[in-house]
């Protein structure tokens, strides 16, 4: 099959997402059959374009029927879109600004750990005596005072772990909102 | 005088019918029955209004559907039937419509 008509099937699925995913593959495949089919009777992929117009509009004309489908009104209806604002609505207010700070900061402080770790152990080894060197490092108490090789190690450790706690959170709240604008456009079309 | 807008509306009252009563006569793909209908200007309709009416049809059960796969360069075809629910719906169809026809023969034959 040729790109254009590729194209053409690609915009349509796009539009159709509303649609469960078992019948929008099978109104694609559908509209496949026909392109085909009219491929097989000699028609040019530009002609075949024509015919079918617009892929939006195709689309919308199937979504056409779903809307009038689903627009009756029923209390059951009402009573999930209160549920689903309510959800949204309070979560939201929680999880978007949690995830939303924890996310940007831990990564950069997964960052910035190693930086300091390794600043501080040139500044052991070579007794370089850098001013605020001691405040950085993993304080375990007056007596007893972690190797400096071992103690990098250790901040190396934490600033990973930091660091990939910050991208799970940011694809948490990706996540979160895509789930959540996917319900909602489920729920209106 | 503009007798398209009439046109337009007596074609979405009875395309469903056509279209079943095409089905009925033997199983049939979009294609072909988009085809079929070309040929009478009066119920000639494009994809975006057929495939739609297809799948509502599906879905209120009056047909059935099945993929028969391609051979000997033919494409994969989607083929639908009529159910026995569909039956029945064509034959309500079918005693309206005669009632519709007699109604317009005899308020034509009166004002003659």
């Amino acid at each position: 099959m040729k790109k254009i008509l590729d194209n053409y099937l690609e915009k349509m699925e796009k539009c159709l997402r509303p649609v469960p995913v078992s019948e929008r593959i099978d109104i694609i495949n559908e509209i496949k059959s026909e392109m085909q089919e009219l491929q097989n009777n000699g028609v040019s992929d530009e002609m075949i374009i024509e015919r079918l117009g617009n892929p939006k509009d195709l689309a919308k004309a199937y979504l056409g029927d779903l809307i009038t489908k689903e627009k009756g009104f029923s209390w059951n209806r009402v009573l999930i879109i209160c549920a689903f604002f309510s959800l949204v609505g309070f979560s939201g207010m929680v999880v978007i600004p949690c995830l939303g700070v924890i996310a940007p900061t831990f990564i950069v402080c997964g960052a910035i750990c190693p930086c300091l770790g390794l600043i501080k152990l040139i500044d052991q080894i070579f007794h370089l005596g850098l001013p605020f060197a001691d405040n950085i490092g993993i304080f375990v108490s007056e007596s007893f005072i972690l190797n400096p090789l071992v103690e990098f190690i250790l901040i190396l450790l934490i600033g990973v772990l930091m660091f990939f706690a910050g991208i799970a959170a940011w694809k948490l709240l990706v996540f979160y909102c895509k789930k959540v604008s996917g319900t909602a456009k489920r729920l209106f079309v | 005088m503009n007798i398209d807008d009439w046109k337009s509306q007596v074609k979405r009252g009875t395309l469903e019918f056509c279209i079943l009563l095409l089905i009925k006569k033997q199983p049939s793909y979009g294609y072909e029955i988009i085809s079929t209908l070309d040929q009478y200007p009066i119920i000639a309709a494009k994809e975006n209004t057929i495939y739609p009416l297809l799948r509502r049809l599906l879905k209120e059960e009056f047909i059935s559907s099945c993929w028969q796969e391609g051979t000997e360069g033919l494409p994969p075809r989607k083929y639908y039937s009529l159910t026995a629910k569909g039956e029945e719906y064509i034959s309500a169809m079918s005693v309206e419509w005669d009632n519709l026809l007699n109604a317009i023969n005899e308020i034509k034959g009166e004002k003659a």
